[in-house]
């Protein structure tokens, strides 16, 4: 030491002077905020030092968000951390800053962060990756943009974990095939349903038909060279089998329905009505009936099927009269008030209200609702005829129509069904 | 009066006999013997040498074994020594598939069987418009 000579005492001192204003230009770049950790090369790896910048509260905002953010250098080192990425990987934040990012990628995705933190220098990009968590993979999203400091560039990584998004992806796949299985077997129900039709229609009608006409044959042979009785149990029999063909041919029509085949056309519904009165002719004018047919509009729908609803509802009415006075049934139709459509502004009607009215015996009120139902009847079939079908089908195909058909009623009054529907099909 | 040859194809014995007692003994018909099926039919056809002894009306059943109504429609159709015979179908239920098919292939009616005498009659009358 004393043997130091004056050249070398002023050689360390421009040493010190160098090392001095090397530490005083970090200072000044703590101050400014441009540094935000100290990355030094030691004997034992490289060393970390984090600094409580100017910028404090933007810090408490990165910390606080629920994704990862991590500033890499141009070598690839994480020069800081949020400690959600930190617990993201599952590592205290003093093994997170410090290390190489690419050490918390899956292998298997090196290649792709490579490729992006390639990119990253000239553009913002994004890209899907798996990051290592102890043994296991965390699928994540990375952000990077590229930060330019003072007279350093660096890259910022967002990094969302995905784990929830993939878990509800998974369970949205998962749920998408118990669907298109549940759709299967609603296709094969429907299809045996179809075949059910298919063998009621015909192989049930066999038989039946077999028993009709040979009772009707029987009938129009011997009917005279029976006893009393033997002829009332042959009535019987034809009407009992008649009864069960009208009813499996309502049951086939109410099956049908839901198997689509749906033709729309524009339907003129006073041609319809006036086609269906002209059948009830002779009917009408044995009970000297009176039919008022008013103004009706055209609709689009299925005009078989428009045809069986008025059908079904003209026959209830000439059908459940009083025995006091003659039928009278009034058919009418009013286009649905637009202001009545729930406050929306004035328009054109888009739904007429086609109502079928009577003065016949009329119902309960309390049974306006169930009288569309399936086999729902009202009245004994000693004085009324029916399936109990006709109804339900009338309201089947309203719905189809996407319209509404609702019953009311003053027992001994008569009945009135209205029905809502839309001029235009969708 | 015109007497038109009528065949029946059917299976049904039944159904075969009833067709002979409402329609057999009408004079505007000479009823020829009743086939059991499409098959049987064709065979017949082929056996009747003299063009001129052909049916002028075939009424077909559309269940059948071997060849079905429709079925014989089509074979019918692709002959063309009997594309001209009025061809016409009932069944014990005809849907609006089965008339549509069976018009598409060329039958000139189809109909639902009948449940008594009158029906039978109304039936044949309508039929033999077609001929």
């Amino acid at each position: 030491m004393m043997q130091q000579t004056t050249d070398e005492l002023l050689a360390e001192i421009e040493n010190l002077r160098a090392r001095l204003g090397e530490a005083e230009d970090t200072l000044e770049a703590i101050r400014t905020g441009q540094v935000d950790a100290l990355v030094v090369q030691g004997s034992d790896g490289h060393a970390l030092f984090t600094l409580r910048t100017a910028d404090h509260s933007y810090r408490m905002f990165i910390e606080q968000m629920t994704e990862g953010a991590i500033t890499l250098s141009a070598s690839g080192l994480i020069v800081y951390s949020n400690s959600q990425f930190s617990s993201m990987v599952g590592e205290p934040l003093s093994n997170v800053i410090g290390r190489q990012f690419s050490d918390f990628i899956a292998p298997s995705h090196q290649p792709v962060f490579d490729e992006l933190f390639k990119k990253g220098w000239f553009e913002n990009v994004k890209g899907e990756l798996l990051v290592k968590k102890g043994d296991t993979v965390v699928s994540t999203l990375l952000s990077l943009n590229r930060l330019q400091l003072e007279d350093e560039v660096a890259i910022s990584v967002i990094v969302t974990d995905l784990t929830a998004q993939k878990e509800t992806e998974r369970q949205l796949l998962l749920k998408n095939q118990q669907l298109e299985l549940l759709n299967q077997a609603l296709i094969d129900s429907n299809h045996d349903l179809q075949q059910f039709a298919s063998v009621a229609s015909h192989d049930l009608q066999e038989p039946l038909r077999k028993i009709l006409i040979f009772s009707n044959f029987l009938k129009e042979q011997s009917f005279n060279d029976l006893p009393g009785s033997s002829r009332q149990y042959l009535e019987k029999i034809i009407s009992s089998a008649s009864r069960m063909k009208v009813l499996i041919i309502d049951i086939l029509n109410y099956s049908r329905l839901s198997s689509g085949d749906d033709l729309t056309e524009e339907v003129s519904l006073t041609a319809l009505v006036n086609e269906i009165v002209d059948d009830f002719d002779l009917w009408i004018s044995e009970r000297q009936a009176r039919v008022e047919i008013h103004p009706l509009p055209v609709v689009e729908g299925n005009r078989g099927q428009l045809r069986q609803v008025f059908y079904n509802l003209i026959n209830n009415a000439l059908k459940f009269t009083s025995p006091d006075k003659p039928p009278h049934v009034v058919i009418s139709c009013t286009p649905v008030d637009p202001d009545t459509q729930g406050g929306l502004p004035p328009q054109e009607s888009a739904h007429c209200s086609i109502r079928v009215k009577d003065n016949g015996i009329g119902f309960d009120d309390q049974f306006a609702t169930s009288i569309f139902n399936l086999f729902e009847k009202l009245n004994p079939k000693s004085t009324f005829e029916g399936s109990g079908i006709g109804l339900a089908i009338a309201k089947k195909i309203i719905d189809k129509h996407h319209g509404l058909i609702v019953a009311q009623s003053t027992p001994g009054e008569g009945a009135e069904f209205s029905i809502v529907l839309p001029y235009k099909r969708q | 009066m015109t007497v038109r040859r009528v065949i029946l194809v059917e299976d049904d014995p039944d159904d075969s006999e009833l067709f002979t007692i409402f329609c057999g003994n009408r004079t505007d018909i000479a009823l020829l013997p009743t086939v059991g099926n499409g098959v049987e039919l064709m065979a017949f056809l082929e056996s009747t040498a003299d063009y001129t002894q052909l049916p002028h009306l075939i009424v077909l059943d559309q269940n059948m074994p071997r060849m079905n109504g429709r079925q014989t429609l089509q074979a019918l159709r692709e002959n063309p020594r009997y594309a001209s015979i009025s061809a016409v179908v009932y069944s014990t239920y005809a849907d609006t598939t089965l008339i549509q098919d069976c018009k598409n292939l060329g039958a000139k009616m189809v109909t639902s069987k009948p449940i008594d005498a009158e029906g039978y009659r109304k039936m044949m009358d309508d039929f033999l418009e077609f001929v």
